[in-house]
């Protein structure tokens, strides 16, 4: 792509969620995200292959459709109280619709259904700035919302765990399978979003950080596919050895980061009594837990049929380096060892 | 008065209701002259004059102009009217559901709220609809400036989508 547009786009992404991270009035809000949305466009439809094309469409008119739901309800809130505020919303409706137009921006259940076929229509690099970084600003906005009608966080959080879950088993594109991922951590996030916004703004930053891992890894063993990756010991063996541990932080198990978010937010339930929430969103996530170990199998466990010249591929085309080379280094070690580092990194987000 | 109000919005519903049911941009585009126009009588019959004449002027004399030249170069041979069968149902959808809501709000709606455009029950000079845009201009002047920096991206965004001769939306470009 042209450099000059390249930049312009990413600067565009920066400032859309800038704009919404920075507003106090819902029509800068909408401004912010509705930039987001359109900076993006042109980097999922790069390659202008059909699925390419057919993911900007479907990304373009589900990020429409719920901007203009939030307008609308943004609109009405003010007519019948006086002012704009986001973080004084009071009409219960109109709260309510503001909240399924950001949940239908997020991709949880059951508006999710257009995660899975975008993520896996565009590139991972691309794939990455959808389910990280266009993630923060409609999540922001959530957080300011006061009074959102309980039983729709607690539903629609649980939804997605367990659809996160379950619709990721059947998968075999790598890219489908984050996108679940995706809606069962965003769903982990809205569970807790009620009662302690602090946790979910630590389970969104630490979802954030094992994702990037996840698809900078996925990039550079240049595997889209689980048979693909496969291959991953003969071009990057220290990959190999840590993938496993990035995707079981994923999945949520101790002694790594991901653990951490799913510890508090029990504990969190726990203490308010919210005894089957709780038991549910544990045992959904074994759903989850079950493919990332499907990939950590394919990638670390076994050795799939290979020739010899393709297994030393790390010696001929070494080191592999993609733009996001740099970052992985950084992303590993803050999704593998930041569980020991949870109070003071919970205390710069209380 | 009010019944020419009442005959306006009526045609606000028609014309509407052409647009959304999705026939091809050419059609649609009528429709949309129509929804603007009558909603500008509307706004007149309230007593503000200068929002529709920029209306007028910008959206019809400018953007319309623009779309109508644009989906000219990308003419299809058999067009969408209002009498194709899928665009018949959705204007029977949009219909029914014009008529629902006017079955559910029929005297329940707590009347039109003219504060800004007539009903201050004064003569005025400096009439509601003008005060706003200066102050919009005024007070608002930032926001101008983000939304037409929003306005140049989007341009930007439409144009890397549809280049590239054989592959791009548009074939002549």
């Amino acid at each position: 792509m042209n450099p000059y547009l390249l930049i312009v786009l990413l600067t565009s992404l920066g400032l859309g969620t800038a704009l919404t991270l920075s507003s106090t009035h819902w029509l800068l809000a909408w401004l912010g995200l509705e930039v987001g949305t359109l900076a993006i466009l042109p980097l999922m439809a790069q390659r202008h292959h059909p699925r390419a094309t057919e993911a900007a469409t479907k990304y373009f008119i589900v990020q429409a459709t719920a901007a203009a739901t939030l307008l609308f309800a943004a609109f009405n809130n003010a007519w019948l109280q006086g002012h704009s505020d986001i973080q004084h919303m009071s009409h219960p409706l109109f709260t309510s619709m503001i909240t399924l137009a950001l949940l239908l921006k997020l991709g949880l259940a059951p508006m999710h259904t257009w995660m899975p076929q975008v993520i896996q229509g565009v590139s991972l690099n691309t794939g990455l700035i959808v389910s990280t970084w266009q993630k923060i600003a409609p999540f922001i906005l959530l957080l300011q919302i006061k009074q959102i009608h309980p039983p729709l966080l607690t539903i629609i959080g649980l939804a997605s765990i367990l659809i996160g879950g379950w619709g990721g088993l059947n998968q075999t594109q790598l890219r489908k399978i984050l996108a679940y991922s995706s809606i069962a951590h965003l769903g982990w996030i809205l569970l807790i979003l009620q009662h302690s916004t602090a946790l979910a703004t630590y389970a969104l930053l630490i979802y954030i950080f094992m994702t990037s891992a996840t698809f900078i890894t996925l990039k550079k063993c240049k595997a889209t596919t689980i048979n693909m990756l496969t291959t991953t010991w003969t071009k990057a063996p220290t990959i190999t050895l840590v993938a496993p541990l990035m995707l079981l932080s994923l999945g949520g198990l101790p002694p790594l980061s991901g653990f951490a978010p799913k510890w508090f937010i029990l504990q969190e339930l726990t203490q308010l009594n919210f005894i089957p929430h709780a038991s549910i969103a544990a045992m959904a996530a074994l759903l989850s837990l079950s493919y990332y170990l499907r990939l950590s199998y394919s990638i670390t466990l076994s050795l799939s049929p290979n020739n010899l010249p393709e297994c030393l591929q790390w010696r001929v085309n070494y080191p592999i380096s993609t733009p996001l080379s740099s970052a992985l280094p950084a992303a590993l070690a803050l999704t593998l060892f930041l569980l020991p580092l949870t109070p003071s990194a919970l205390t710069l987000i209380i | 008065m009010s019944y020419l109000v009442c005959v306006l919005l009526f045609g606000l519903m028609v014309g509407s209701v052409g647009v959304a049911s999705n026939p091809s941009p050419y059609f649609a585009a009528m429709g949309l002259v129509m929804v603007s126009g009558v909603g500008c009588g509307v706004l007149i019959c309230f007593g503000g004059s200068f929002l529709p004449l920029v209306f007028f002027l910008i959206y019809l004399g400018g953007m319309m102009v623009v779309f109508a030249f644009s989906a000219a170069l990308s003419a299809e041979p058999y067009p969408y009217g209002w009498g194709n069968r899928s665009v018949k149902m959705y204007v029977a959808a949009y219909v029914l559901g014009v008529g629902c809501a006017w079955k559910v709000l029929l005297g329940k709606w707590s009347g039109f709220w003219g504060g800004i455009l007539d009903e201050s029950g004064e003569l005025l000079v400096l009439r509601g609809d003008m005060m706003g845009v200066a102050a919009m201009h005024d007070v608002g002047g930032w926001m101008l400036v983000l939304g037409g920096l929003g306005l140049l991206l989007t341009l930007f965004v439409v144009l890397e989508l549809v280049r590239g001769v054989s592959r791009g939306g548009l074939r002549t470009v």
